[in-house]
């Protein structure tokens, strides 16, 4: 497997029999009162996001991640963005990581895209002057000139969107995280989402592609991971590992 | 500890960006909204005022300049905790997205809150100086050291208690309750000369628990050396009409040691909190 990575790239993205299992609790928040009956037996999940998975990403590739819900996508970038530690195996991930972030949630919605766009832009790695530097730009790209200082409580989930991927886009990164979140744009903007992708990969950045869309995966993606309950299904040319994935979603009922 | 610290200094940026956030919310992007934020420690003190100098028969010039010396250090400590504890829970969305050293949340909202302390102490110096006319204090030079085992206290607490919080929700509450006693056991609508005098307690027992007292609540020490250092000595005389008799105390000079003690203590727990708090991070987004 890893078929397509190219010889002599340099290694992006390196997992080595990656396992991560995270403990799901029933009850629904946590309090002290869970300390306190720590002792009796509690109703806790182990559940296997992912399982013994191994590739390696070479500097320069687009991969799609491709799998149903709940197949350990979400938590494979996770741990890719150091949000996670392995419960085994190991990852060694070569230069900056971004994810795109999703705007509006856990972030002021009183403050303004420009004061939001410094938050992002410096979480992601700028120092303020680098994000000074490149506001117009990011304004630009995101169509917000009118909106710019407007609290982002006023903003629509496509506007939020565009400004979470105009960040990322600016931010120069090594290693893009794209998670499903093209999906909220209008179509002319997602057109132009993916032409910054194309620039992206005339640069010989690393991108990491998730999506359920597969005419998406296919148009950017050279690679594709599927992932199934964990367990890293196929690894391969994008064509092929999307056709063994629709075959299998087609039989199972 | 040396990594911990220089990867902190590696996200300063951030830091500063989410202090700079914090103070903009705060102040809702006025210059007047400062103001109002000072409008409540002033009403607060001014109903203490009333309270202890004519309801009570505390006989003291200044009281409020007294009262204020020491509430605005304790508001500063209250809101530090309090503010902090909620900072991992509230950015749980970010937190869940990408790898930032977690202990910037808290840290940034107890420098908001420093940083608001600080120029609250400037109103309070500008009104005492400028307006009252009080004079000038050698022990001001010994303010810096005061404020910075206050904020090593803080930091260390509040990433302690930040910690807590996002496992066990109610902790927040709890510190709550625990602040409205710690208010209490701290000199700030009192004096702690007040502990030494009183003939309430035995007299064989009145050192220790003078001492006592300063050495386990770093708040009272800290109350006090903010009061003895800003303003000058003073000679209280406590009028009580149900004790039939009147009650004198001198002031006595700010204990040095107790300072440094203070110091050394908030050094260590600055430095535990930070400890504990980076052996926990990773376990916020995989709470169960």
């Amino acid at each position: 497997m890893g078929t397509l990575s190219q010889k002599g790239a340099e290694i992006a993205i390196r997992a080595q029999n990656l396992t991560k299992e995270f403990l799901l609790s029933h009850q629904p928040y946590s309090s002290l009162k869970g300390l306190l009956l720590a002792f009796l037996p509690k109703r806790m999940e182990h559940i296997v996001a992912l399982k013994e998975v191994s590739f390696t990403i070479h500097q320069g590739e687009t991969v799609g991640v491709i799998g149903r819900n709940g197949s350990g996508k979400s938590t494979l970038l996770g741990i890719i963005a150091r949000v996670y530690r392995p419960t085994s195996g190991s990852i060694t991930v070569n230069g900056r990581v971004a994810p795109l972030l999703e705007l509006g949630a856990g972030f002021h919605p009183d403050l303004t895209g420009l004061e939001n766009i410094y938050f992002n832009g410096v979480i992601l790695g700028l120092t303020r002057r680098q994000v000074a530097e490149r506001l117009p730009e990011i304004i630009a790209f995101a169509e917000l000139e009118d909106y710019i200082d407007a609290p982002i409580r006023t903003y629509s989930s496509g506007m939020l969107m565009r400004l979470g991927f105009a960040i990322a886009a600016h931010v120069d990164a090594d290693i893009l995280l794209v998670d499903e979140v093209l999906a909220v744009g209008d179509a002319r903007f997602q057109q132009k989402c993916y032409r910054k992708i194309h620039e992206f990969q005339e640069q010989g950045r690393t991108i990491l592609f998730v999506s359920h869309d597969m005419e998406a995966v296919r148009q950017v993606a050279q690679r594709a991971l599927w992932l199934d309950k964990g367990v890293l299904r196929a690894d391969g040319e994008v064509n092929t590992v999307i056709e063994a994935y629709l075959q299998e979603a087609a039989a199972t009922p | 500890m040396r990594e911990l610290l220089l990867e902190l200094w590696r996200y300063r940026e951030l830091l500063w960006t989410l202090v700079i956030r914090e103070l903009r919310v705060r102040y809702k992007n006025s210059f007047l909204g400062f103001f109002w934020s000072l409008l409540n420690p002033l009403v607060t003190v001014l109903v203490m005022t009333v309270v202890f100098k004519y309801v009570m028969g505390m006989r003291i010039d200044n009281y409020s300049a007294y009262i204020l010396a020491a509430y605005l250090p304790w508001t500063f400590f209250q809101f530090a905790l309090l503010d902090s504890s909620q900072t991992i829970l509230v950015y749980m969305p970010v937190i869940k997205k990408i790898y930032f050293p977690r202990a910037v949340l808290p840290l940034a909202t107890t420098f908001a809150n420093l940083i608001h302390f600080l120029l609250a102490m400037g109103v309070l110096f500008v009104y005492l100086y400028l307006y009252v006319g009080t004079p000038l204090q050698w022990g001001l030079l010994l303010l810096p050291v005061v404020v910075l085992a206050q904020m090593l206290w803080v930091v260390g607490l509040s990433l302690i208690i930040a910690c807590w919080n996002a496992f066990y929700e109610d902790v927040k509450y709890l510190v709550s309750v625990g602040l409205q006693l710690l208010f209490f056991l701290t000199p700030i609508i009192y004096f702690s000369e007040q502990l030494r005098a009183t003939t309430l307690i035995p007299e064989a027992y009145r050192e220790p628990i003078f001492w006592a007292y300063h050495l386990l609540n770093p708040m009272a020490t800290l109350a006090m050396a903010y009061r003895k250092l800003i303003l000058p000595p003073i000679t209280l005389i406590y009028e009580n009409p149900a004790m039939g008799e009147a009650m004198r105390f001198t002031d006595m000079p700010l204990p040095y040691w107790l300072l440094g003690v203070n110091l050394v203590l908030g050094l260590a727990v600055a430095c535990i909190g930070l400890a504990y708090f980076h052996k926990k991070e990773w376990e916020f987004v995989e709470r169960p």
